[in-house]
C-alpha cells in the first residue's frame, strides 16, 4: 500500500482546497516525482550514491582466481585431512565420494600492483586495476547449493520470499531517475547459453510492493517488457492515443476524486518517456570506437556481459540506483580447466573496463562495484581427477569477493583462509555482513531499513549483519 | 509510523474520544509493535523479567521497585517514564537497538491508557466470536445487519453514508466482484429493464449460480495455496496438480460448506470410506514447491515442505504467523517454539523425499479422472475383471488339455519367454580373462530410469570382482547400468549420477566361485529400488539397498556389452545373455534357468502358443483387457495427494528451526494458547481440519469471513488477511466481523449465502464517489461511508479484455494452456527449448488456466501484482505503475482484443463515430459516453482515421498482431483506428478499475 501512501501524501500536500482537475493537471508531473524513499533515509551520509553488483553465477573457484595456496602444490593429491574438514557437511553431491583428493590450482598466480594483490593468470585486466580493488577473501555463507545460496545473496535469506537487496534499496531511498526504473537487472549466459539457471524472483520485490522489483533489461525483443508500440503504431501515434486517453480519465478524476486516477495518468505519462529514454539508453550507436577498446569487441554483441558492463555504465550516469549483472555458468563441478578461462574470458576485460571507465569519468567515488558468487568452490576434486581435467564441487565455508569504488578503501585485502582454502582463519564476513556493508555505504543503518510484514519488522540483514569496517575508506 | 496510519489514528480518534478507549484497539498494537519484541512472550529474547503482553507479566516489581504501570498515574508508571525520558540511554524503546522514540500520538494514548486505569484485556482473536447485536440504526438507511453495524460506527464520526449507485455501476461492480468478467450488453439491458423491486438479488442469484462464480472464488484459494504447474526451485521440473485446481472450482461451483472444504483438503485421505475426489481435496498441501536440484541435503528440504504446510495452514485459517515460531518461541503472540512444531507434526507424515523427482509428480499420487475417463475406465476394469473371471472359470479344463500335451513332450523340449526379448547373445568362445570383451554394439538396450527390464546370464566367475553384463561408462562411478560382482555379492547399478541419481542394489549373500549359475535382474520402471529383483538359478535372492534415488534419465554414453563395465572386466565364463524390455516374473526368471524345473516350463511353455483356439482366445482377452486398461490408465492424470506412513516418524523441535538440529520431542497439538484438541491418543490431520471448523477455535471462521470480505472490498475488515496476532490490525468493525462469523458457522458454513449477505448490503452497494473531506476523514474507507474504488485484479483486467473482444473460450477445467507470451523469457533465464504459446483456444482462455511456470511467471500477472505462488498470499496487493500502462498498450494479448473489439464495434455500431464509440463503452463499461468524453475520442478516431488513409502499411501491420483471424468485411484504415480508439477504451482507468 505504499502507492497509495505516497499518491496521497503528495496528493494532500499540494491540494488544500478541493479538487479541481485543472489543479490536480498541473500538479502531476510532481506528484509523480520518482524520488520519495522513506523518510530519514539516508541515515547517515552515503559515500556511494550507487551500485553495480557483478554476479558471478554459479561459484566462481577462489583457489584459481584469488586466494593464493602454494602448500597445495605439495599437497597435490592428498586426502583433504579431517582436521580441516571438521565434519562440514558436504553437498549431496560429492558427500558418497570415496576419496577428497586435493588439488592445486594449475594456473599460476602473480602479485600485481603496489598493494601486492593475487590475481590468478586468467584474469588479466583486473591484473592491471588490482590497486582499484579491494578483497574480502574470507567470505562465507551458510547455503551449498544453487538455489538457496543465490536467494541468500540476493534477499538475506535461503528460503525466497523477502525482497531483493535492489527492491529494498528502492524502498528506502527511492529512485533518482525520472524516466528508468531505478533497480535494473541483465543477464548474460556462459558457455552455449548453459549455467545454473535463475529465476525472476531473484530480483522480485519479496513482500515489499511490486513497484520496487527490479526491471530485466532483455537483449532480445524489448528491453523492457512491452516497451515497443505495437508495429504500425508511431511515437506520434501513442502520443495522440495518450492525449485522448488522458483526457477522458481528467474526466473521471473530477467526477470521482481518486487519486488513483491522477497517478494513472501520470504513470502512463512514465511509460511514454521510457519508451524514449530506454532505446536511447541501450543504443551503443554513438558510443566512441574507444570505448569498445576498453571493453572489448563483446561490447558489440547484445547480451553478452561486456554489453551489460557497458550498458551498466550508462545507466549510473542516468542516476539508477541499484544495477544487477548476473552472468552465468561459473558452476565447474567437473571441465574446470576449460570452463574457468572461459568465463574469466567472459568478464574480466569488461569488469576492468567498468571500473576503469568509472574512475575516469569520476564516477567511481559515488559509485560501489561489488563483484562475486554465492559461494566458493572446494579444494578437493569432485569426479575425476585427471591429467586434462578435474572439477570442485560447491564450497560455502571461504570465498573472495571484491569491491571498489563508493567509499572502499582501495588496495587491500580482508580475511584470511587456512593453507587449503577451506576455512577462514581470519576476519570472517558473511553474507549479511556484506549486505550491512552495502547499505552503509549507501548511507542507511541496516538496523533501521526494516518493513514490517506479518507482524514483523523485517530487515534485509534479517537479525544479523556487522558493517565490515576495515574495508572502508577513512 | 506510517503517514497512513496517523491519518487514519488522528481521523479515527474522533469516534475514540466520545467512546474510550480500548486496550486491544488504541494500546496493544503500540507495545506490541515496539516492547514485545524484548518484553513480550519469546522468554530467549526477554530482557528482564517484564513483559508486557500481558497483566500478570507487567505487574511483577521492577529493578528499582517500581511498576511498569501503576493504574491512574503515568508519571509513577515506569512504563510511560521511560517512553518520554529525555535520557537516551533510558529511553524505550532503546536507541542503541536502532529504534525512534515513541511519536506524539502514541505517548499520548498511553498516558491516557494509564490515567484511565491501565487495564489489559486478552488478544481480541483468541476470545471465540459471540454473535452480536446488531446496533439499532435510523430506519432511512440500511437493508441488512451489516448496514446496521456500519451507520452505527459512521455516526460516531459524524459521517453517512453515500448514495447507492447507479444501476449501471451496481451490475459491473456486481459482475466483476462475483464473476471476475464484465456483464454483456444483453445482461445490462435486461438489469435496466428489470424493474421489479428484487431485480438486482435477481441480478445476484444469477451470478452466484454461473460457473464463472466458481472460477473467480478460485483463483484466490489457488493463491493462498501456492498452486502452480512447477516445481518452483531450480531446474523447476513440472508437475501435475490441475485435477485439483478443477477441484476447487467444482468445489465453490456446488457450494460445498466451508468446514467440508476444509476437512477434505486437509485430510480427505483420512476420511472413513475416503472417495476419489476427497483424496484428491488433499493436493492443498502438495502444492507447495520442491527440488530436484543436484547436490541438495534430503532431509533439508523434506523439512521446508513440511514447515511449508504448517505456516500455509496457519496463514490460511488461524490468520497467525506461526512461521515466527519456527526458529523461538512467537516475539509477539503467545505461540511457543514447541507449538509450531506441534502443528508440523500433523504433516510430518507423508511418505515423502525432499529431492524430488523433475519430470513429473512424486509420490504418493493419485489417478485423477474427471467424469467421462472415470466412466471409461470402469468400463475397461470390468472387461478385465470377466476376462479374468472367465479365463479362471476355465482352470480345470486348462489343466486336462496341459497334461494331455505336455505328456506327449520328449524328454529334451526346451522353452524360454520369447515375448519382449530385445537380444540374445551366445559367445562362440565363453572364456573371459580379464581382458576380453564381447561388444553388443550401441543400438540396443537404452534402458532409462522408468523403462521396465529384465537381464538374464549364464555366468562362472572366477573372481569376486567383475562387470558382467553393462551398458556402462569405463568409470566405476560413471554413468549407465549393468551387473557386477564386488565381493563376490551381484550387484545391480542404474546411475546417472553416482552420487545423488541412481540406484544400487546388492544381493546379500555372494556367488560362489567357479561355478555356472544362472542370474537375472529384473526391474519394474517404477524408479525405486523395491521394484528391483535379482534371482540366482530361478530363485529370489534377498537385496540390500545401497542407493535409491532412480529419478534420472542416464543418457547412453557406453554400448551393450559382456565383461566390460564401470571400469572392470571379468575372469571366467559367460555363456548366454538375454536382454528383455519388459520385468519378467518368477516363474519366467525360473524357466531362463537350468535349474528351473520341467514342469515350470512346459506350462509356461503351454500357454505361449500351444492352448486349444478356444481357450487361447480367452488367455488373449484377459491379457488385452487387462493390458488395455493398464494403459489407460496410466494415461490418466495423476495428482500428488497427502497420505500418512503407517509408521509416524517422530516429530522433534528443530533448535534455531534447522534440519540437523532435534531437540525434544513433540506431540501433534494444537496451539496450547487455545483450546486443546482431546489429548488421549495420537492425534493426526483428521483431527486437526475437524478442529479446525469447531466452534472452539475462535479464529478460523472470522479468517475466512475476513478473507471473503477483501475478495469484495479490496481490503480486509482486519487489514491484514494473514495476521490476526498481536502485530495485526485491530479490527475497527470487530462487531461486524464477529456478527458475519459467527452467522456464516451457524448458517452452515455457506459460502454463498455470505457471499450474497455482503453484496444485498447498502453498504455495497453505495457510490464509491469521493469527495476530499470523506478522503481526508478516512482515506483508506475503513468506515464505509462510500464503497470502494480499486483496480481489477491481473486476471480480471486480462479476461475482460477477451471478453469484450468476443475472444474469450468460456470452457472450465482441464490442463494449463499457454497464452501469448514475449519471446526468449525462458530461455535467457534457463536456456533450453524455451516457452511455446498454444495455437487456437489456449490463447484466449480465462487466466485462472494459464500456465504457472513458478520461477519465471507469467509477466503480466506479475506486473498487475498477481502472487507468485511461491509461498502462501492471502492479501490482495495493489500497485500503479508504468509497466502496467506498457503491458496493457503494447501486449499483444491486448492489441488484437483491441482489434477484435474494434470488429464488433465497426459490425454492430453503426455508422458514425459517434454510434460506434457509444457502441465500444457499452461492450467495454456498459453505459453511454459522456459529451465530453465522446469528443475527445470521437477526435482520436478520425485523427487515427486519416493517417492510416494515408498509410495503408502501418494500418496492416497494426491489424497484424495475434493469431485470431481478421474480419476482412473492414476497410484497414477503418480498422486500424478503431484498434486504436478501442485500445484507449481497454486501457480507460475506469475500465480496469472497479467502481
Amino acid at each position: 500500500m505504499i502507492e497509495r501512501e505516497l499518491t496521497r501524501r503528495h496528493f494532500f500536500s499540494r491540494t488544500s482546497t478541493g479538487l479541481g482537475a485543472a489543479a490536480l493537471a498541473a500538479l502531476l508531473p510532481d506528484s509523480m516525482r520518482a524520488a520519495g524513499g522513506l523518510p530519514g533515509f539516508p541515515n547517515h551520509k552515503a559515500t556511494a550514491k550507487r551500485v553495480i553488483y557483478l554476479f558471478q553465477s554459479g561459484g566462481p573457484s577462489q583457489i584459481e582466481l584469488f586466494d593464493h595456496k602454494p602448500k597445495l602444490r605439495e599437497l597435490a593429491g592428498s586426502e583433504l585431512p579431517d582436521s580441516i574438514r571438521r565434519g562440514q557437511r558436504l553437498t549431496g553431491m560429492s558427500a558418497t565420494q570415496s576419496t577428497f583428493p586435493c588439488v592445486p590450482s594449475r594456473f599460476s598466480m602473480k602479485q600485481h600492483g603496489e598493494s601486492g594483490a593475487w590475481i590468478g593468470e586468467t584474469l588479466p585486466h583486473l591484473a592491471k586495476i588490482a590497486d582499484k580493488l579491494t578483497f574480502i577473501k574470507s567470505m562465507h555463507t551458510q547455503a551449498i547449493n544453487h538455489d538457496p545460496a543465490v536467494t541468500f545473496f540476493q534477499t538475506g535469506g535461503q528460503i525466497a520470499g523477502r525482497p531483493s537487496i535492489g527492491s529494498w534499496l528502492q524502498y528506502g531511498l527511492g529512485s533518482e531517475s525520472e524516466d528508468l526504473p531505478g533497480f535494473v537487472v541483465m543477464i548474460s549466459p556462459g558457455q552455449g547459453g548453459g549455467g545454473q539457471p535463475l529465476y525472476d524472483r531473484l530480483w522480485g520485490s519479496g513482500f515489499l510492493p511490486t513497484r520496487f522489483q527490479g526491471v530485466k533489461f532483455r537483449s532480445v525483443g524489448d528491453p523492457v517488457l512491452f516497451l515497443k508500440n505495437p508495429a504500425g503504431f508511431t511515437g506520434a501515434d501513442r502520443r495522440r492515443y495518450l492525449d485522448a486517453l488522458s483526457e477522458v480519465n481528467q474526466i473521471k478524476l473530477a467526477e470521482y476524486g481518486d487519486p488513483e486516477i491522477a497517478t494513472r495518468i501520470a504513470q502512463y505519462e512514465m511509460a511514454f518517456r521510457m519508451q524514449t529514454s530506454v532505446p536511447e539508453l541501450t543504443d551503443l550507436s554513438k558510443e566512441p570506437e574507444s570505448t569498445f577498446a576498453l571493453y572489448g569487441e563483446d561490447a558489440r554483441k547484445p547480451g553478452t556481459y561486456a554489453a551489460n558492463c557497458l550498458l551498466a555504465r550508462r545507466l549510473a550516469e542516468r542516476g539508477v540506483r541499484f544495477i544487477q549483472l548476473f552472468h552465468r555458468d561459473w558452476d565447474h563441478h567437473g571441465g574446470l580447466m576449460k570452463g574457468l578461462p572461459g568465463r574469466s574470458k567472459d568478464t574480466d576485460q569488461a569488469s576492468a573496463a567498468l571500473v576503469t571507465d568509472l574512475a575516469r569519468r569520476g564516477m567511481l567515488d559515488d559509485t560501489l562495484v561489488v563483484w562475486g558468487g554465492e559461494f566458493g568452490r572446494t579444494v578437493y576434486c569432485q569426479g575425476r581427477l585427471t591429467e586434462s581435467e578435474y572439477g570442485r564441487d560447491h564450497h560455502p565455508r571461504c570465498f573472495t569477493v571484491w569491491m571498489a569504488g563508493g567509499g572502499i578503501q582501495p588496495g587491500i585485502s580482508h580475511g584470511v583462509t587456512d593453507e587449503f582454502s577451506y576455512n577462514v582463519v581470519e576476519n570472517p564476513v558473511d553474507v549479511h555482513d556484506l549486505h550491512a556493508t552495502i547499505l552503509h555505504c549507501l548511507g542507511i543503518d541496516h538496523l533501521r531499513l526494516t518493513f514490517k510484514y506479518q507482524g514483523r519488522h523485517f530487515r534485509l540483514t534479517d537479525v544479523h549483519g556487522k558493517v565490515v569496517r576495515p574495508v572502508l575508506a577513512a | 509510523m506510517s503517514l497512513l496510519r496517523w491519518l487514519s489514528a488522528a481521523t479515527l480518534a474522533g469516534g475514540l474520544s466520545a467512546a474510550g478507549l480500548e486496550f486491544n484497539r488504541d494500546i496493544r498494537p503500540i507495545l506490541s509493535d515496539k516492547c514485545f519484541s524484548c518484553h513480550g512472550p519469546d522468554p530467549a529474547n526477554r530482557k528482564t523479567a517484564l513483559r508486557l503482553d500481558n497483566a500478570a507479566g507487567a505487574a511483577i516489581a521492577l529493578k528499582n521497585g517500581a511498576r511498569a504501570v501503576t493504574p491512574g498515574k503515568p508519571d509513577e508508571s515506569e512504563i510511560y517514564k521511560r517512553v518520554v525520558s529525555a535520557n537516551k540511554a533510558l529511553r524505550m524503546p532503546p536507541a542503541y537497538m536502532g529504534h525512534e522514540a515513541l511519536k506524539e500520538p502514541d505517548i499520548a494514548l498511553l498516558r491516557r491508557w494509564i490515567e484511565e486505569g491501565g487495564a489489559w484485556q486478552p488478544h481480541w482473536s483468541f476470545v471465540p466470536p459471540q454473535r452480536p447485536a446488531p446496533p439499532s440504526i435510523r430506519p432511512e438507511w440500511g437493508i441488512n445487519e451489516i448496514d446496521r453495524f456500519v451507520v452505527a460506527r459512521l455516526d460516531r464520526d459524524g459521517l453517512r453514508p453515500s448514495p447507492e449507485a447507479d444501476k449501471r455501476t451496481l451490475l459491473r461492480r456486481l459482475s466483476l466482484d462475483l464473476t471476475g468478467l464484465p456483464p454483456t450488453p444483453a445482461e445490462m439491458d435486461d438489469f435496466l429493464a428489470d424493474r421489479a423491486s428484487n431485480a438486482y438479488e435477481k441480478a445476484v442469484d444469477r451470478l452466484l449460480d454461473s460457473r464463472a462464480y466458481a472460477e473467480r472464488m478460485a483463483i484466490r484459494w489457488l493463491e493462498a495455496a501456492r498452486y502452480a504447474d512447477t516445481n518452483g526451485y531450480q531446474s523447476d521440473g513440472v508437475r501435475t496438480m490441475w485435477p485439483w485446481r478443477d477441484w476447487v472450482i467444482d468445489a465453490f461451483r456446488r457450494n460445498m460448506r466451508f468446514d467440508q472444504f476444509t476437512v477434505e483438503q486437509l485430510a480427505g485421505d483420512l476420511l472413513p470410506g475416503a472417495t476419489p475426489s476427497q483424496r484428491i481435496a488433499t493436493a492443498f498441501h502438495r502444492n507447495h514447491r520442491t527440488t530436484a536440484e543436484g547436490g541438495i541435503v534430503d532431509e533439508e528440504f523434506r523439512v521446508e515442505y513440511v514447515a511449508d504446510r504448517a505456516e500455509t495452514t496457519a496463514t490460511v485459517w488461524l490468520g497467525l504467523t506461526m512461521g515466527c515460531a519456527r526458529c523461538h518461541d512467537h516475539k509477539y503472540d503467545p505461540i511457543t517454539q514447541k507449538d509450531f512444531y506441534s502443528l508440523f507434526a500433523f504433516f510430518n507424515n507423508v511418505p515423502e523425499k525432499g529431492f524430488v523427482y523433475n519430470f513429473g509428480n512424486e509420490p504418493p499420487f493419485v489417478a485423477a479422472p474427471d467424469e467421462e475417463q472415470r466412466k471409461k475406465l470402469a468400463g475397461l476394469d470390468a472387461a478385465a475383471d470377466a476376462a479374468k473371471r472367465n479365463w479362471e472359470s476355465l482352470s480345470a479344463r486348462i489343466e486336462k488339455e496341459w497334461k494331455k500335451w505336455a505328456a506327449a513332450q520328449p524328454a529334451s523340449f526346451d522353452w524360454t519367454p520369447s515375448s519382449g526379448l530385445l537380444a540374445h547373445e551366445k559367445p562362440a568362445n565363453s572364456t573371459f580373462d580379464n581382458n576380453r570383451v564381447v561388444d553388443l554394439g550401441t543400438e540396443k538396450a537404452k534402458f532409462n530410469h522408468r523403462d521396465p527390464l529384465t537381464l538374464s546370464v549364464r555366468v562362472n566367475t572366477k573372481t569376486p570382482k567383475g562387470a558382467v553384463l553393462t551398458r556402462a561408462e569405463d568409470y566405476w562411478e560413471g554413468t549407465g547400468y549393468g551387473i557386477y560382482l564386488v565381493d563376490a555379492k551381484i550387484r545391480f547399478h542404474f546411475v546417472f549420477r553416482w552420487t545423488d541419481l541412481g540406484m544400487r542394489v546388492e544381493t546379500r549373500d555372494p556367488l560362489p566361485l567357479g561355478e555356472w549359475h544362472d542370474i537375472a535382474v529384473t526391474y519394474d520402471g517404477s524408479m525405486l529400488a523395491s521394484g528391483t529383483h535379482i534371482y540366482v538359478d530361478g530363485t529370489e535372492w534377498p537385496l540390500k539397498v545401497l542407493f535409491d534415488q532412480h529419478l534420472w534419465p542416464i543418457g547412453h554414453k557406453a554400448p551393450l556389452r559382456l565383461g566390460a563395465g564401470a571400469g572392470l572386466n571379468f575372469e571366467g565364463g559367460i555363456e548366454e545373455a538375454r536382454v528383455y524390455d519388459r520385468a519378467l516374473d518368477g516363474k519366467e526368471v525360473e524357466a531362463l534357468s537350468r535349474a528351473g524345473s520341467r514342469e515350470n516350463k512346459l506350462r509356461l511353455a503351454f500357454l505361449d502358443g500351444r492352448l486349444p483356439p478356444d481357450l487361447a482366445a480367452a488367455r488373449k482377452t484377459m491379457l488385452d483387457t487387462r493390458a488395455e486398461r493398464d494403459k489407460y490408465h496410466a494415461s490418466l492424470p495423476t495428482v500428488m495427494v497427502m497420505e500418512d506412513r503407517l509408521d509416524p516418524r517422530d516429530t522433534f523441535v528443530l533448535r534455531r528451526g534447522a534440519y540437523d538440529a532435534p531437540g525434544d520431542k513433540v506431540a501433534a497439538a494444537a496451539p496450547a494458547m487455545l483450546r486443546q484438541l482431546p489429548p488421549d491418543r495420537r492425534l493426526n490431520r483428521l483431527d486437526l481440519a475437524r478442529w479446525l471448523v469447531s466452534r472452539e477455535n475462535p479464529l478460523t471462521a472470522r479468517v475466512a469471513v475476513n478473507r471473503f470480505w477483501q475478495s469484495m472490498f479490496g481490503m480486509g475488515l482486519v487489514k491484514t488477511i494473514e495476521d490476526f496476532g498481536s502485530q495485526g490490525e485491530w479490527p475497527i468493525h470487530q462487531d461486524l466481523l464477529d456478527w458475519l462469523a459467527v452467522d456464516f458457522v451457524e448458517s452452515g458454513w455457506d459460502v454463498k449465502r455470505l457471499m450474497k449477505t455482503i453484496v444485498m448490503s447498502a453498504t455495497y452497494r453505495q457510490s464509491s464517489a469521493v469527495t476530499p473531506e470523506l478522503l481526508r476523514k478516512d482515506p483508506e474507507n475503513r468506515l464505509f461511508a462510500r464503497a470502494p474504488r480499486f483496480r481489477l485484479t491481473a486476471e480480471m483486467i486480462r479476461d475482460q479484455a477477451l471478453a469484450v473482444s468476443g475472444l474469450l473460450v468460456d470452457k472450465t477445467g482441464g490442463p494449463p494452456v499457454k497464452p501469448y507470451q514475449p519471446e526468449g523469457l525462458w530461455q535467457e533465464l534457463t536456456g533450453g527449448s524455451g516457452y511455446k504459446a498454444d495455437k487456437g483456444e489456449g490463447l484466449y482462455r480465462r487466466s485462472i488456466y494459464t500456465y504457472w511456470r513458478r520461477t519465471i511467471q507469467p509477466p503480466a500477472m506479475i506486473a498487475f501484482d498477481s502472487p507468485t505462488r511461491e509461498t502462501c498470499m492471502v492479501r490482495e496487493n495493489r500497485t500503479n505503475t508504468p509497466l502496467q500502462a506498457l503491458n496493457l498498450m503494447n501486449d499483444v494479448t491486448f492489441v488484437e482484443a483491441a482489434r477484435k473489439l474494434a470488429e464488433r464495434i465497426l459490425r454492430d455500431g453503426g455508422a458514425s463515430a459517434e454510434a460506434r464509440l457509444r457502441h465500444g463503452y457499452r461492450l467495454v463499461l456498459g453505459r453511454d459516453p459522456k459529451p465530453a468524453e465522446a469528443r475527445a475520442l470521437t477526435a482520436a478516431a478520425a485523427d487515427f482515421q486519416a493517417r492510416y488513409k494515408d498509410d495503408g502499411k502501418s494500418a496492416e501491420a497494426l491489424l497484424g498482431h495475434g493469431e485470431a483471424p481478421r474480419d476482412q468485411a473492414f476497410a484497414a484504415p477503418d480498422l486500424a483506428a478503431w484498434t486504436g480508439v478501442a485500445s484507449i477504451l481497454l486501457n480507460l482507468d475506469e475500465t480496469v478499475t472497479r467502481e
